[in-house]
């Protein structure tokens, strides 16, 4: 009797497992599962997006490798993600160490600096657009950043600096108060103040929220498309083109559609090849709390 | 090593609530101090103000005769084992050991003789390439032992770091600290809340309530002469018995009476009843349960009193002893009795109280009369 209760409870809770789980299953496949694999499909064609189409094998791919703005766009992306990654991360933990200090208005201020997190990225790209176009070179005299090949990378930069600072430091918040307050306690009598503090117990203590902060940034980075479409439209002469913004522009509006696709699945593994090695390389550093 | 000084230390806490109350002690050079109460006594800030990780609001600390109320706890030369341990949870036994004297900028061949030699001392050499995580409680405690060890520092400062083992452990440990004591001669100030530690290991005990210092004295001073009916109540295990008694003249001596019974003291106790003027009045009568004897048990050596009837309502038998609590007139009593006594739950018995371990409180002012 027992054991038929048992399997009738336990039946009853594979089915409010399914319940949840098909759903969900289901929006997953439509919306990314299928667009993926009719993606890699597209990447062996010479689709224009629209109208007939041929198989055209690898050709896609080994033209690919031979494009210069294909090459430049993953330079350019490359570039930012890893000037940003480093940036966001060294600023995100200063402003966390000091947000998770013994000062007045904490709250408040940790309010206020996750504010650019719940700005869209389009937003954001607009407003700093209009401050570099107008507001910098009246105050300085200068010409826009915007409109200069050398420096409109660096504006960029800025923006997506400032907006991924905020959920960045929320993590590293998180860390560091999930370190516990006798150790620091156990290393003020020990005699680690001020930056042995930080380098010999704060540091190795929060390497999850690095390892987590490192990933999540270099991702976003890799990915950078609205500040992009808002600041620049992938100028001056092609020299802010991140690759998501090249994949949408020629492969939606100059028929490039079967080529961008082969771009697609190689940025795909490009971002995932990263985030792994990135995963492993930091994991291994952190330590067993 | 080192002896302290405390001089009216206050702590008060910008809410206004006052932790720490016009604290005042001496702790000579190698002395076992325990500083022992119940939960929100104030003991645990006391030992914090000493390692200066809590501001000191009024009053000096001297160590050696410095004043240090305002030196960096890592410049008071002081180690300090906490409660939970707190090691150093990405570093390796031998490297938690290393840490202060790393920091120290102490070269490496006399770092690693100190941390072998601890190692040696508290049974850790092989566990010296382990994480804390992969150590048990008493394992990790002794890494803790183990971190203030090789700093050799002037005091060493425990705050209940026993707590978190199991009972065999805790008295395990216990016995390696008094060990310890001995052979590194240190000064060592101990927070706990279990009194059975306090009266093991201390040289002197100091007994806090509510952020006030009741009494210190030496364990037996303070288990046989208590200054007030909550060290009588809080050391001792299980508590002294307390029933109120009404004084009254009775030829040289005075009656203690409660309900239907009575008890006649003579000599010192009773003249201190007299000359304090108790007399018509009614005191707190404090009796420890080994101090209470049923009729039938041997009680050679003892001055009992007369005896009076009590119901036994609980009857635990511990082993080598049991003990009773019963109903008597007047009041409630517990007593130990031989693990042989034929009594139990129900019994009805005749007991009788050692009058030479008579304690006597004001009721009022709590304070003992005499002891």
């Amino acid at each position: 009797m027992a054991s038929i209760a048992a399997s009738k409870a336990g039946s009853d809770r594979n089915r409010t497992f399914l319940a949840i789980l098909i759903p969900v299953l289901v929006l997953f496949i439509a919306f990314n599962t299928i667009p993926l694999l009719t993606g890699f499909f597209y990447s062996f064609t010479d689709s224009k997006g629209y109208g007939a189409f041929e198989i055209v094998g690898l050709q896609n791919y080994i033209d690919l490798f031979q494009d210069a703005r294909v090459g430049n766009s993953y330079l350019f992306t490359f570039k930012i993600s890893v000037v940003s990654t480093i940036l966001v991360n060294v600023i995100s933990l200063t402003l966390a160490i000091g947000l998770s200090s013994k000062i007045k208005f904490k709250s408040a201020l940790r309010g206020i600096y996750f504010v650019p997190r719940i700005l869209g990225g389009l937003v954001v790209g607009y407003v700093f657009s209009y401050f570099f176009t107008y507001i910098v070179p009246a105050l300085t005299g200068t010409t826009s950043m915007l409109a200069s090949k050398e420096w409109a990378w660096v504006a960029i930069v800025v923006v997506l600096v400032w907006q991924a600072c905020a959920q960045t430091t929320i993590i590293y918040i998180t860390g560091l108060s999930s370190v516990p307050e006798d150790v620091y306690e156990a290393g003020a009598l020990d005699g680690a103040t001020g930056w042995d503090k930080f380098r010999y117990l704060t540091f190795p203590l929060i390497m999850p929220s690095i390892t987590t902060n490192m990933v999540l940034v270099m991702k976003d980075m890799l990915m950078t498309f609205d500040q992009i479409v808002a600041m620049t439209s992938g100028g001056p002469a092609q020299s802010t083109e991140s690759i998501s913004y090249l994949i949408y522009q020629n492969g939606l509006n100059n028929s490039q559609f079967g080529f961008q696709c082969a771009n697609a699945v190689i940025f795909f593994i490009v971002i995932a090849v990263i985030s792994i090695a990135q995963t492993k390389f930091l994991n291994s550093k952190e330590e067993q709390l | 090593m080192a002896s302290l000084s405390l001089e009216h230390v206050g702590k008060k806490y910008p809410n206004g609530y006052e932790g720490v109350k016009d604290f005042n002690l001496e702790i000579a050079d190698k002395e076992f101090i325990i500083f022992v109460g119940p939960s929100g006594c104030g003991k645990s800030t006391t030992l914090r103000m000493i390692a200066g990780l809590e501001d000191i609001t009024s009053g000096t600390l001297k160590i050696d005769g410095r004043v240090v109320n305002d030196v960096e706890p890592k410049d008071r030369d002081i180690a300090m084992v906490f409660q939970t341990y707190a090691l150093y949870p990405h570093m390796t036994v031998y490297e938690n050991m290393a840490f202060p004297l790393k920091l120290r900028k102490v070269d490496a061949d006399t770092i690693d003789k100190a941390v072998r030699e601890a190692a040696r001392i508290l049974d850790l050499e092989k566990l010296l390439d382990r994480k804390p995580s992969a150590l048990s409680g008493g394992q990790r405690q002794r890494v803790a032992m183990g971190r203030a060890i090789v700093r050799a520092p002037k005091v060493y400062l425990m705050d209940e770091p026993l707590s978190n083992l199991d009972a065999k452990l805790r008295v395990q440990m216990r016995a390696e600290i008094s060990k310890l004591h001995d052979r590194l001669g240190a000064t060592i100030i101990y927070v706990t809340h279990d009194q059975t530690e306090a009266m093991t290991l201390g040289t002197r005990i100091v007994v806090m309530k509510d952020g006030v210092m009741q009494q210190v004295d030496t364990p037996t001073k303070l288990y046989n002469e208590p200054c007030n009916l909550f060290v009588a109540g809080f050391i001792g295990s299980p508590q002294m018995n307390f029933i109120d008694v009404q004084v009254s003249e009775k030829g040289a001596g005075v009656a203690l009476t409660f309900g239907a019974n009575t008890i006649t003291l003579t000599g010192p106790k009773a003249d201190a009843l007299k000359q304090g003027g108790y007399v018509g009045k009614v005191v707190v009568m404090g009796i420890r349960p080994e101090d209470v004897v049923e009729e039938h048990e041997y009680a050679e050596g003892r001055t009992l009193s007369e005896t009076f009837p009590a119901s036994v309502t609980v009857y635990e038998l511990l082993g080598s002893e049991a003990m009773i609590y019963a109903d008597v007139d007047g009041g409630q009593i517990s007593a130990h009795l031989s693990a042989a006594s034929a009594v139990r739950t129900g019994s009805q018995i005749k007991c009788a109280v050692d009058v030479d371990k008579i304690h006597l409180f004001d009721k009022q002012s709590e304070l003992a009369i005499a002891h």
